[in-house]
């Protein structure tokens, strides 16, 4: 019997973690190439402490032409008369779970393992003071029709949390959109989601940030797997001034498959770093990273990415790619692959690069007539392309490209290309 | 055509080109011979305006211009192309959008129309019937996971796209079979008039059974050393080159 607890409780005892471990400094070393204490700088004591009032919903920034089930927060309050939920899919706002109180196992969202990896005072917080999220149940063997799709409108201070439940067989595309509400106040987007995947379920998780460029975006990706189950994610890191994602896989059953994608494309002052950590425990498991940034300006990137293989996962298959093209002087990327290894039969490959543009490419494709312009174009388009090629929605990806490749430095006569491959 | 004179070329501080003289006229095909090391690729690539080379003294003018002056782009659309020894692989870009970049960059430069798609690939299409290329090439990332033999038949494929006015061939029969060399020639061949000239590195005279050239030259020690018909390369593939850099 698990012991009887309410959600009043839990919350209180997030918040009394949430006391304890405050901001992270950087001496901690996950986080020490990103300062937060400009948070409290910028934004005062109570940074944490949630926007009360949300101003209207506006699409512009949004997916227009996606078909889908759309879930749309405005400050991390969920606006029902924008959304559109599925029917006969347990698909609610959390603000409405918390209503139904101790009900079901949908509840399992509301938990907080103290002792998790990479766990902080921004999840602490989030568990503590979330007012909205999403709460999905997808009951064995149903296969979504359409991807649900989450709007973020980020304004002001928010927390959001929410939590994916795929029951065996279960088929689900999630797109968490962050975008950027017009008033450019500096504020905080606090996001925690969790996905539970049973046997045999799959799920395709897009995640896309855009916020606007005062905005501090925080986010925690928490994923447990069951035996045959498949999570891919997507993240792509666009806006914001500092973004903070921890992405965290545990493959606990056999032959559990994850891919993780990351492209980042940063300009201007602004800071992304993104920690995974994959959890490979059980057995004839698979785990797939390919990051890709693009830094321009003063930007800084952080890729650390770490693969845990436990003692019992033997005949793990892992790797890791993490590549990133500097593509100014001031630019900074601070980059760790890291591997733990407690078992001999494992298949394990891990690498990063750091570069610049590839001379002997740009004079192969000028020499056959390119204007350098566009030779650059295209050789930044095949860059981030090894992370696009992966989204298999159509409408996601064209929307992605669109708006990657509109941060490029060298953007000229680009459209239409990607269409040919 | 193309006129080189008393060309002196460092790499990293080291010389490579030590004062070297080379004309090329309309209608006309050269072959360039000589030791591995020798310059050769340099000399290519000096023509077709690849950077990290100083040219410490002397010129190259190409239809009276200096080609010194311009950008690899400029000179591709003046005509110049260089099918590479070593062609370079650039996952994720198209094969054939690379090369519609190009053809249309320098149809416009030239103040013609730009092709549209149809035109294009048809365009393309017959190009690579020409050289044997198949069609599932056109649509792969340029040159990733060619096989030697392939990169070569594509840098002709690009060629005969390309149309240019003067070629340049560095070493492209290296690492052909027979069939592929036959392909390649006919490319060249093909390519022939009297208004195009053609300048080719090889080091086997089999290449110039099938593409005969008017002058065979030695380049070593920097220079051209030796300038002959067809039948130096005979000799050459005879006796080797000591004999002319002790001459
Ligand atoms: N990028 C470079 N950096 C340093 N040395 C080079 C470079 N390219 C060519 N060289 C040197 O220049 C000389 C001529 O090279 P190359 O032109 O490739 O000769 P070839 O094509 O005749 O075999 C060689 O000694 C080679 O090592
Ligand atoms: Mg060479």
């Amino acid at each position: 019997m698990p012991e009887a607890y309410s959600i009043e409780q839990l919350r209180a005892q997030a918040f009394s973690l949430f006391e304890r471990l405050g901001l992270p400094g950087r001496k901690l070393e996950d986080w020490k190439y990103t300062d937060v204490s400009r948070l409290a700088s910028t934004l005062g004591e109570t940074w944490w402490q949630a926007t009360s009032e949300q101003p209207a919903f506006s699409a512009e920034g949004s997916i227009e032409d996606l078909d889908a089930y759309r879930m749309v927060f405005v400050s991390g309050v969920f606006v029902p008369a924008q959304s559109k939920l599925p029917d006969g899919v347990d698909v609610l706002p959390l603000a409405d779970l918390l209503k139904r109180a101790q009900s079901d196992d949908s509840k399992a969202l509301f938990k907080l393992d103290t002792d998790a990896p990479l766990m902080n005072g921004f999840v602490a917080v989030a568990v503590a003071l979330a007012q909205d999220g999403l709460c999905a149940c997808i009951a064995d063997g149903v296969i979504l029709d359409k991807p649900l799709y989450m709007i973020h409108v980020g304004h002001g201070r928010s927390h959001v949390l929410s939590g994916v439940m795929l029951g065996t067989g279960a088929e689900a595309t999630l797109i968490e959109h962050f975008i950027g509400s017009t008033d450019e106040v500096a504020g905080l987007s606090n996001t925690v989601t969790y996905a539970r995947l049973a046997a045999n379920a799959s799920l395709t998780h897009y995640r896309l940030q855009q916020e606007h460029a005062q905005q501090y975006h925080m986010g925690r990706v928490e994923v447990k797997q069951s035996r045959d189950s498949r999570y891919v994610l997507h993240a792509v890191e666009l806006g914001s001034s500092l973004s903070r994602l921890d992405v965290l896989v545990k493959l606990a059953e056999e032959n559990a498959s994850c891919e993780l994608n990351g492209l980042f494309v940063a300009s201007g002052r602004q800071h992304i770093d993104h920690h995974t950590r994959v959890d490979h425990i059980a057995p004839r498991c698979v785990s797939r990273e390919n990051y890709r940034t693009l830094l321009d300006g003063r930007s800084h990137g952080v890729f650390n990415g770490k693969v845990v293989v436990h003692k019992g996962a033997v005949k793990t298959d892992s790797s890791q790619s993490n590549a990133n093209l500097l593509l100014s002087k001031k630019s900074e990327i601070d980059t760790k692959p890291e591997l733990e290894i407690y078992n001999d039969d494992v298949k394990c490959a891990h690498g990063a690069t750091i570069g610049q543009l590839d001379q002997a490419q740009l004079y192969y494709l000028t020499s056959r007539g390119v204007p350098e312009a566009i030779a650059k174009e295209l050789l930044l388009v095949a860059f981030a392309d090894s992370v696009l090629v992966g989204m298999k929605d159509k409408t996601v990806r064209r929307f992605i490209e669109r708006a990657a490749f509109a941060k490029l430095p060298h953007t000229s006569g680009i459209e239409g290309l990607t269409h040919e491959r | 055509m193309l006129e080189i004179k008393n060309l002196h070329v460092s790499v990293g501080g080291k010389a490579i080109l030590k004062g070297l003289n080379l004309e090329i006229k309309a209608g006309e095909v050269h072959a360039i011979m000589g030791p591995n090391g020798a310059g050769k690729s340099t000399l290519s690539n000096v023509i077709a305006g690849r950077s990290g080379y100083e040219v410490t003294a002397g010129s190259v003018h190409y239809q009276g211009e200096d080609l010194l002056l311009k950008s690899p782009e400029e000179r591709a659309w003046a005509g110049v192309f260089l099918a590479f020894q070593y062609p370079v692989e650039i996952p994720g870009v198209n094969n054939t959008y690379l090369l519609k970049a190009g053809v249309n960059a320098k149809r416009k430069h030239l103040g013609m129309g730009e092709l549209d798609a149809f035109e294009f690939m048809q365009l393309v299409r017959e190009k690579a019937r020409l050289v044997e290329l198949d069609a599932s090439f056109l649509s792969r990332s340029v040159n990733e996971g060619f096989s030697g033999g392939e990169k070569k038949r594509n840098e002709i494929f690009q060629m005969a796209v390309l149309e240019p006015t003067l070629a340049l061939l560095d070493e492209t029969d290296s690492g052909l079979d027979i069939d592929a060399l036959r392909i390649v020639a006919s490319g060249v061949n093909k390519l022939r008039s009297q208004d195009r000239a053609i300048m080719m590195v090889t080091h086997y005279q089999r290449l110039l059974n099938y593409i005969e050239p008017d002058f065979v030259h030695v380049l070593a020690d920097g220079q051209i050393l030796k300038t002959g018909d067809k039948t130096l390369a005979l000799e050459l593939e005879e006796r080797g080159y000591d004999w002319v850099k002790d001459a």
